[in-house]
């Protein structure tokens, strides 16, 4: 069987996994990004939150999402009692690490915004919404994009991670199909080209947004 | 005219900066700001532009009182850019480029002349070679007039530039302040900090020497030969030194 055999063989499966695995990263990168930018400006503007979006970032990027998972799958549902749907829980635990992450680099890049730019603005006449919208949020806009879309990838390739509690992503309809019909080559390299083709084109978007918007601010 | 009476200023740890600055800048006049390094110029040219607040006395621009300390905010909006200030480090906009950095603020305030009218400050500052690059494509030189040029465009009535010739060659220095020259007929006030004691003997209607915290000597550009402090005649021994 190629790799294409495959594919067209068990299309459903895949396709339903393929929903699964965009369903939680429609979940994951929403949250993450809309909730990660509101949590930064507060963060930024706010010493106490401050503190708070970067030492659970801390805490988050030093515990590995895996471990998080299964403790929030296993144990956590254990103590409490309770039996939550594994998809709730990789998309909440992916999610949160995502929405701090997300955070933490808005956070940074709005406390270190250079004051004299919005200094050059108020001396030229210009209110602080103009200031905000046609002097600071395109420059954020520049420096964040590519460090978030990076970040994006990085959550979708975390959402694997969710096969280990049962969840029917894509990697995990693939293993299954494995156990069936034992290709791993092809299996595999179906799964690689998939992510290929959806992260390299993000990959490639964040790098040509980083060429061409962050540019050497220098002086010389 | 822009008053300044009794103007202190003390870093956040109390350490003062100056005290009991008075000082008059007239429209249509050139005030020079001269002094040592680190006796705290710019910090009182931005004090004057109303963007740091000073510890203590007031600043009358025109009619408007500016009055310090305003503990209770009733201070009036600062008059940007009637009052406007070119820094020494520039501030260009990174994400614009040299065209747009000059004309987003007066397009902001509506102005839809405002081509016509850079076009001339072009020709006038020798920008043609580079005016659609961005700040990081020029040279310190350069941004410098783009900065001036930027400030000039909103039409301001009291300029406080800050050592805003440092990067520019002869040439270029002298093409920039005979401009500023003839901004006294447009009734501009202009208050510089510089080392050019040749710009300040020729151009300006007055000088203020600043050392030790405060103004220690103030007059006409004639105090530069015949200083009257042992303070502006060793500074002027050691600028002539150098030189």
């Amino acid at each position: 069987m190629t790799v294409l055999d495959i594919l067209i063989t068990y299309h459903i499966a895949f396709l339903q996994g393929l929903a699964v695995t965009l369903q939680l990263c429609a979940v994951i990168w929403s949250v993450g990004i809309a909730g990660g930018i509101a949590l930064g400006i507060a963060g930024a503007q706010s010493k106490g939150w401050g503190r708070v979006v970067q030492w659970t970032s801390f805490g988050f990027s030093a515990i590995p999402a895996l471990v998080i998972l299964f403790w929030l799958h296993y144990p956590a549902q254990a103590v409490f009692n309770v039996v939550i749907d594994p998809f709730y829980t990789a998309a909440f635990t992916l999610a949160l690490v995502n929405l701090f992450g997300v955070g933490e680099v808005v956070r940074q890049a709005v406390s270190d915004f250079p004051a004299q730019y919005l200094t050059a603005g108020r001396v030229c006449g210009m209110t602080t919404r103009q200031i905000v919208r046609h002097v600071q949020l395109p420059i954020l806009f520049r420096q964040l994009l590519p460090s978030i879309l990076i970040l994006q990838v990085g959550m979708l390739h975390a959402s694997l991670f969710a096969s280990l509690i049962s969840v029917e992503e894509i990697f995990r309809v693939a293993q299954r199909i494995n156990s069936i019909i034992y290709r791993p080559i092809e299996i595999y390299t179906a799964l690689a080209l998939f992510f290929l083709a959806v992260c390299l084109p993000i990959n490639l978007f964040a790098a040509w947004l980083k060429k061409r918007y962050t540019r050497d601010y220098s002086e010389r | 005219m822009l008053t300044a009476r009794n103007l202190s200023f003390a870093y956040s740890d109390g350490k003062p900066v100056f005290e009991k600055v008075d000082l008059d800048i007239e429209q249509g006049g050139i005030t020079v700001l001269i002094g040592p390094s680190g006796t705290g110029k710019t910090t009182l040219l931005r004090c004057l532009a109303l963007l740091d607040p000073p510890r203590g006395g007031e600043i009358v621009v025109d009619e408007t009182r500016f009055a310090f300390p305003d503990a209770s905010q009733t201070n009036p909006a600062p008059p940007w850019p009637a009052l406007t200030a070119v820094f020494q480090q520039l501030f260009l906009w990174p994400h614009l480029t040299l065209r747009e950095n000059i004309l987003l603020p007066v397009r902001l305030r509506g102005a839809t002349n405002g081509e016509a009218e850079l076009d001339k400050l072009i020709e006038a500052f020798d920008m043609q070679a580079f005016i659609e690059r961005f700040p990081n494509e020029a040279s310190l030189g350069q941004r410098q007039r783009v900065a001036l040029a930027r400030a000039l465009m909103l039409k301001p009535r009291y300029l406080l530039l800050d050592e805003i010739t440092s990067a520019l060659d002869v040439e270029q220095i002298a093409k920039i302040l005979g401009y500023l020259k003839t901004l006294r007929g447009q009734n501009i006030g202009i208050f510089i900090i510089t080392h050019l004691l040749g710009f300040a003997r020729h151009a300006a209607d007055q000088v203020l020497f600043m050392a030790d915290g405060t103004i220690a000597e103030h007059g006409g550009p004639e105090i530069l030969k015949n200083p009257k402090t042992d303070r502006l005649y060793q500074f002027l021994s050691v600028i002539a030194a150098a030189s």
